[in-house]
């Protein structure tokens, strides 16, 4: 695993601009940087990610098992009680899931660490699926890259035929799409998924969240008030289990993408279970939850699990690396603000992300429903907190 | 269409056809279309309702259908299968139920319907207000097989398209007055009509957003994804 500094395609913002990719360049900041690239060899891709991303998420499927099945396991994950038979039923009916995006710290060698879990909303799909699998057939084109080179990738393919499989679980041919007003990156998202629904053969509607209906026979409508009986949204569980809406979710019987137990999944109280489940897992860094164990990182007790040491505490819900703090020998600094953390923290053993010509640099995995469909590869300038991320293509050669 | 489209066209060809490594071991997407891919238009949000456009099939068989302001004008018809007017009459009211034209406010429901000619029905979240079945009309009530019933209603608005006309609940409005029984109608006419979602109340989603979106300390921090 190497940087290469390569040359951009000419012209590629002009591109962009007509294949509806209007994020590259988000707060006047490079989002989309294709100055560079990352270069796998197919060993590294195949043993060391896309092989652990399949068991990880196998493992951390066998920890909702768990929770969906323990009352007190559910509270520890803060899933409002109001709501645990939405969330128990849609695992035990096996309510079929899209993608998920697991975070790897990987350097090249050495077991790659799973950091989080982003199986509810995870974004940079389309850059991942479709604009560097682009920008490779067009480098190979103009023999910039070798022509063996390749791509860890296949996300459109598997989506595309995930929407069929989904189309034939519930039966359907149209769905509606959303996400939240004034983000052109979710809009950008939720628009290529889309796409990938219409190569499946589904009519897609799109309806803002913030838009969406309640109407007198208990349904939930789109601006036409046409009912939303099917619906992928890229708005996290946490919120909508939380919101006035939430009450009426039981009785508008929505087929939810993700379905609501992702709500388990993508919760950092996943990461102490999982520790909890398969410690030592080379793939798994410590973890545990903040309360259980308050004395051990703040004081250098002789025999506490955590060795005193660096440590890094989340809040359970948090988005973008808000809340986050560092602890290091006892003492906690915080390393970024935000408005999560009322519902209790996780702290996970610190792991540097590896730096290459001075980025941290993380891997995101994907997987489309249980099948490792890809990688895309993020720099910063910032060593925890991703706050200024830089999305890299990357090739296998 | 343009000159820039043809290149696309070709350019989209050539990157299909030319792709690299060995089909069979590739890691990536075999076959984008990139063409399919191609964003002409800036996207568009907003939902595009499907607008019910009712047109009458040409050429197609029609059949006799009646309508009955009262349960008792079809027994009158049909002496011998009362039991059948009964069922016809439990399937109009129930379908009104299911389909009927809905209203927030008494005001609107008059406003189409006229005075006193709404009733209030109380749902899940909040209370409509619906015109009163005005008639019900059946099509072969004899048949073995399967009978059509279905509820109409009538206006008695002096602003209103429907006054003195029968219509039906999705609003398909018939020739000639309420005085007329009889009429040779199209299947479309007699299907059953959809559901009627009458939409009480937006934005009970959203609002962690607002509560969470004044943290502006990332870059990324319009979205909600991660």
């Amino acid at each position: 695993m190497f940087r290469m500094p390569c040359q951009p395609r000419k012209g590629w913002q002009q591109l962009a601009g007509e294949f509806g990719f209007h994020f590259h360049t988000m707060y006047g900041e490079p989002y989309w940087d294709e100055r560079a690239y990352y270069q796998f060899t197919l060993a590294q891709i195949e043993k060391d990610i896309e092989d652990p991303t399949a068991e990880l998420h196998q493992m951390c499927l066998a920890v909702v098992d768990d929770v969906v099945n323990s009352e007190q396991l559910l509270t520890r994950f803060s899933i409002p009680k109001a709501h645990w038979g939405l969330v128990k039923d849609s695992w035990r009916n096996r309510d079929p899931s899209l993608y998920s995006r697991l975070d790897l710290v990987y350097s090249g060698k050495g077991p790659a660490k799973l950091l989080e879990n982003n199986a509810d909303t995870p974004t940079s799909l389309y850059e991942s699926g479709f604009w560097q699998w682009l920008w490779l057939e067009q480098q190979v084109n103009a023999g910039v890259l070798a022509r063996n080179a390749d791509q860890f990738n296949s996300l459109q393919e598997k989506l595309v035929f995930r929407f069929g499989e989904i189309a034939q679980h519930y039966q359907l041919n149209q769905m509606h799409f959303s996400c939240c007003k004034d983000t052109e990156e979710d809009r950008g998202t939720v628009q290529y998924l889309q796409d990938c629904a219409r190569e499946a053969g589904i009519q897609s509607d799109f309806v803002f969240i913030e838009d969406i209906g309640l109407a007198d026979t208990g349904v939930f409508t789109d601006l036409a008030d046409a009912p939303i009986t099917d619906c992928f949204k890229l708005y996290p569980w946490e919120f909508i289990l939380r919101e006035e809406f939430g009450d009426s979710l039981a009785d508008a019987k929505v087929n939810w993408l993700e379905p609501a137990w992702k709500s388990i999944i993508s919760n950092k109280a996943l990461l102490p279970l999982l520790w909890q489940k398969f410690k030592g897992h080379p793939n798994l860094l410590p973890a545990y939850f903040a309360d259980d164990i308050p004395h051990n990182i703040h004081h250098k007790a002789p025999h506490n699990a955590m060795h005193g040491g660096k440590w890094v505490k989340k809040p359970l819900f948090s988005r973008e690396g808000a809340n986050i703090s560092l602890i290091e020998n006892g003492k906690e600094s915080e390393l970024s603000p935000g408005p999560y953390g009322e519902e209790g923290f996780i702290v996970q053993a610190f792991h540097p992300l590896p730096v290459f010509d001075g980025n941290h640099t993380l891997i995101g995995s994907w997987l489309v429903d249980d099948m490792p469909a890809g990688i895309s590869v993020r720099e910063d300038s910032n060593a925890i907190t991703q706050d200024l991320s830089r999305y890299l293509p990357h090739i296998i050669l | 269409m343009t000159n820039s489209n043809k290149s696309h066209a070709a350019q989209d060809a050539m990157t299909d056809n030319q792709s690299s490594g060995s089909a069979t071991s590739r890691k990536r997407s075999s076959g984008i279309n990139l063409s399919r891919m191609r964003k002409s238009y800036a996207l568009k949000p907003l939902a595009i309702g499907i607008a019910s456009v009712f047109l009458s099939a040409c050429g197609e068989e029609k059949q006799d259908a009646q309508i009955y302001t009262s349960l008792e004008d079809c027994k009158r018809d049909f002496p011998d299968a009362v039991e059948r007017c009964d069922a016809a009459y439990k399937t109009a009211t129930e379908e009104a139920m299911r389909t009927s034209p809905r209203f927030n406010s008494e005001y609107d429901c008059e406003y189409e319907f006229g005075a006193n000619q709404c009733r209030t029905v109380n749902t899940n979240s909040g209370s409509v207000f619906m015109p009163f079945m005005a008639g019900f009309m059946v099509s072969q009530l004899l048949s073995p097989n399967r009978y059509y019933s279905q509820p109409l209603y009538t206006s008695y608005s002096p602003y209103s398209s429907y006054r003195s006309r029968w219509v039906t609940a999705d609003g398909n409005v018939f020739s000639g007055d309420i005085r007329k029984r009889n009429y040779k109608v199209g299947s479309d006419t007699l299907k059953p009509k959809p559901t009627v979602n009458r939409t009480m109340k937006r934005g009970g989603f959203g609002s962690s957003v607002r509560a969470k979106s004044s943290w502006g300390s990332s870059s990324r921090k319009g979205s909600w994804g991660g």
